[in-house]
């Protein structure tokens, strides 16, 4: 579904380099978690799918198609994109931000509106009480599923996400993850991820790319990099989770007296 | 009493106010199609910021009224097209900074989501950056008009007609009516639209469409009236533009002329308070068709001479040339002679021992001078101040309308008088006299231009004017303005009785109204 070739970008004729000479390949109705620290070039590398930044070297095909070689705003309008931010139109109501991809596809206002609803159902919100509102009346979870209705509503096959959760607090972080990947699951979508956060990769990915400095380290199931890791930075990046679950798991043990 | 003189003013406010409107709406208009698209460019092509931005603002810095100015040489035209241009210029940095900075402070965050959803360059534009900048540009658009709203009243002394016909004869004339008149209706405008502005603002901001047809009805309303307004002065080219400089004598002149030709049953329009110079160009290039001037003027000015003949030689030499040099028509003298002089306190020139101006080389270097604007720059001045080895220890200009109660109280020692003003008399000063004869005669002439000179009807209407005026009937007008507070018009109705030439029909029709 996508595939990534020999990838470099640089931002300074090639003094560094934000990606290196990556290659991954993401099948059909996959989740894949690209992770690492701030600034190791996982931003960048998922940008380059969908040619918000074009590589300097090597090439992207997303479902066959060179991605520099197809007009950006048509790729861009069949790839759902998430991100943090969630950049919502702040001058536009709910349903107006889900139905911008299908209005721009010049849809008629009737399959708009009834596509508005649906997605608003699939996310977890009432069409009724939220469809007339502006963002700046949502919570932030609210916004968040508003996103990801907005970037579903043209019905792309493939996802692309930039911590989409990373604002939220960590129940509905929690509530909205498990959604997703109940749909993903159903929509059979293809999913690159990008986050920071090690549990949140372990528990919706299907494969986890580790990044270190613009460089793939390695990839696995999340079994995988947990119980054999590839390379000593996946194994050192593991460690996290492991402890926080032996200290979960002895809490549990002990009845929850100590620590 | 304040009544009449309140609902005479108030009779010239439809045409006042319906040049002021048109102007106003048409440079708006065109800065809002000239800076819309200016400002999106620049915010796409970065290196263009600062330049654009910087030569607005350099507009911005000139004061309006050298601006407006300015655009008269620069355009080679008086009226509408200089006062279109200025205010154009004038209205493009609030418009164009409001703009640029409205789309520069769109989140990055939603400008990502918009690309990263697939809109292109325009669609982000329309769908995303011009809404969520549209009350900071609007704000601008607010600015702009209140802006040009005033400085509109501008324009008239450039020649094109606006509410500045109230300001600026009101002041010239001591008419506070008129300015307040005048400053009233611009600033009442000026609240109009931007409230209507704002209304439109709020009903698409609310989706209201009460809102949005209340501001669409206003919006009619004043482009409707600004037509309806239009109309009388838009018929044809027979009109006849009668021109006058900012001063009590041009204003009362200028309404004398303008009620004989209506009675000829001709249709004029009176273009007041013009820079001396720009009337002369305006009248070569037929956008005024007759004025007073007066021969000394043109012979220092515009024939740039600097030999003094005789009287009536130099009047004659001067018909000559004007004749052949622009064909402009000098229709006649009308008698009085209105001489640039030296005026003086009666007390301070019998104290010092004053009678001429050679008298006053001995006292200038402890005195101070005052003038109107033009005296100190124009050549009359360095003749006289060469001839008598005049060497005045502070030079101070005045507007015309102060400079006499300078004299009077002292603010000044001497100063450049008009010999035919009303107030030489009423403020009790006294006039040096010119052994030398340094400064030339100033007859006052009625010139025609070109196109004027060739319409029968209006020379036969006019020519009736040669030589009847002298020079203390000519005083008593300006005096009835300028000391007794009467209007230009009244004056020359006066002015016209007293030299024969009232038609008691039009006397009834304008107490009647």
């Amino acid at each position: 579904m996508i595939c990534i070739q020999q990838v470099s970008k640089t931002f300074d004729q090639g003094r560094s380099f934000a990606v290196q000479e990556v290659d991954l390949e993401v099948g059909a109705g996959e989740f894949v978690v690209l992770l690492g620290e701030s600034g190791c070039g996982k931003t960048t590398l998922l940008k380059m799918i969908n040619r918000l930044v074009e590589p300097s070297r090597g090439r992207i095909l997303v479902e066959e198609r060179d991605v520099c070689r197809v007009n950006p705003v048509v790729l861009r309008r069949g790839i759902g994109y998430v991100f943090q931010g969630v950049g919502l139109f702040p001058h536009m109501t709910v349903a107006e931000n889900v139905a911008v991809v299908p209005r721009l596809l010049n849809w008629e206002p009737s399959a708009c509106r009834d596509r508005v609803d649906e997605l608003l159902r699939l996310t977890g919100l009432s069409p009724r009480t939220h469809r007339d509102r502006k963002p700046h009346e949502l919570s932030g979870g609210q916004r968040q599923r508003v996103g990801l209705a907005r970037a579903l509503a043209a019905r792309p096959r493939i996802m692309l996400m930039d911590e989409p959760f990373g604002a939220l607090d960590p129940m509905t972080r929690d509530g909205l993850q498990r959604e997703f990947k109940r749909l993903q699951q159903t929509l059979n979508l293809t999913v690159v991820m990008v986050t920071h956060d090690m549990t949140e990769a372990l528990l919706l990915a299907d494969r986890i790319a580790v990044m270190k400095r613009g460089i793939l380290v390695g990839t696995g199931s999340p079994g995988q990099v947990l119980r054999s890791p590839s390379h000593p930075y996946i194994a050192a990046l593991m460690e996290t989770p492991r402890r926080q679950a032996d200290q979960v798991e002895s809490i549990l043990r002990s009845g929850g007296e100590g620590k | 009493m304040t009544e009449t003189a309140l609902a005479e003013q108030l009779r010239l406010l439809p045409e006042y106010l319906g040049h002021h409107l048109s102007l106003t709406l048409v440079a708006l208009f065109s800065g809002i199609a000239v800076c819309l698209p200016l400002a999106v460019l620049v915010t796409r092509v970065k290196p263009l910021q600062w330049p654009v931005l910087t030569v607005a603002s350099v507009a911005q810095t000139i004061p309006g009224l050298a601006l407006l100015a300015l655009m008269v040489p620069l355009l080679g035209q008086i009226g509408f097209l200089p006062a279109f241009i200025a205010l154009l210029l004038y209205s493009m940095l609030p418009i164009l900074r409001n703009t640029v900075t409205g789309i520069l402070g769109v989140a990055p965050d939603i400008l990502e989501a918009a690309e990263g959803l697939g809109m292109t360059s325009g669609q982000r534009l329309f769908r995303v950056e011009l809404p969520l900048a549209a009350p900071v540009i609007i704000a601008g658009i607010r600015t702009a008009t209140v802006w040009v709203v005033g400085s509109a009243t501008l324009s008239t002394p450039v020649g094109a007609t606006s509410l500045g016909n109230y300001i600026f004869s009101g002041l010239q004339t001591q008419n506070s009516t008129a300015v307040l008149v005048g400053c009233a209706a611009a600033a009442v405008l000026a609240i109009a639209l931007d409230q209507l502005i704002r209304l439109g603002e709020l009903a698409v901001a609310g989706r209201s469409r009460t809102k949005g047809w209340l501001a669409g009805a206003g919006l009619l309303f004043i482009l409707l009236s600004t037509l309806i307004l239009q109309i009388p002065t838009a018929k044809g080219s027979a009109v006849v533009v009668v021109g006058a400089k900012p001063f009590t004598e041009q204003y009362v002149l200028a309404e004398a002329l303008t009620q004989r030709l209506t009675q000829a049953g001709l249709q004029v329009e009176n273009r007041s308070s013009m820079g001396s110079m720009i009337l002369f160009d305006a009248l070569t290039a037929g956008h005024v068709d007759c004025y007073v001037d007066y021969s000394g003027t043109i012979w220092a000015n515009v024939m740039k001479r600097q030999d003094l003949p005789p009287r009536a030689d130099l009047l004659e030499e001067m018909k000559d040339w004007l004749q052949r040099e622009h064909q402009v028509l000098v229709l006649g003298a009308l008698g009085f002679e209105n001489n640039y002089g030296l005026a003086v306190a009666r007390h301070k020139a019998e104290a010092l021992k004053l009678a001429s101006i050679q008298d006053l080389t001995r006292h200038a270097p402890q005195m101070t001078i005052g003038s109107d604007f033009e005296f100190f720059v124009r050549p009359e001045w360095t003749a006289l101040r060469e001839a008598y080895r005049l060497d005045f220890r502070e030079k101070r200009t005045f507007d015309p309308s102060l400079m006499y109660a300078a004299a009077r109280e002292g603010v000044v020692d001497v100063i450049s008088a008009y010999t035919t003003d009303g107030r030489i008399i009423e403020y009790d000063l006294a006039v040096l006299t010119d052994p030398l004869q340094a400064l030339p005669p100033y007859d006052a002439v009625l010139v025609l231009s070109p196109a004027a000179a060739r319409r029968t009807e209006l020379v036969s209407a006019l020519e009736v004017f040669d030589g009847i005026i002298d020079d203390g009937t000519m005083r008593a007008a300006n005096k009835r303005v300028d000391v007794d507070g009467e209007s230009p018009a009244q004056a020359a109705r006066f002015l016209l009785e007293a030299v024969g030439l009232s038609s008691p029909a039009q006397g009834r029709e304008r107490s009647d109204s």
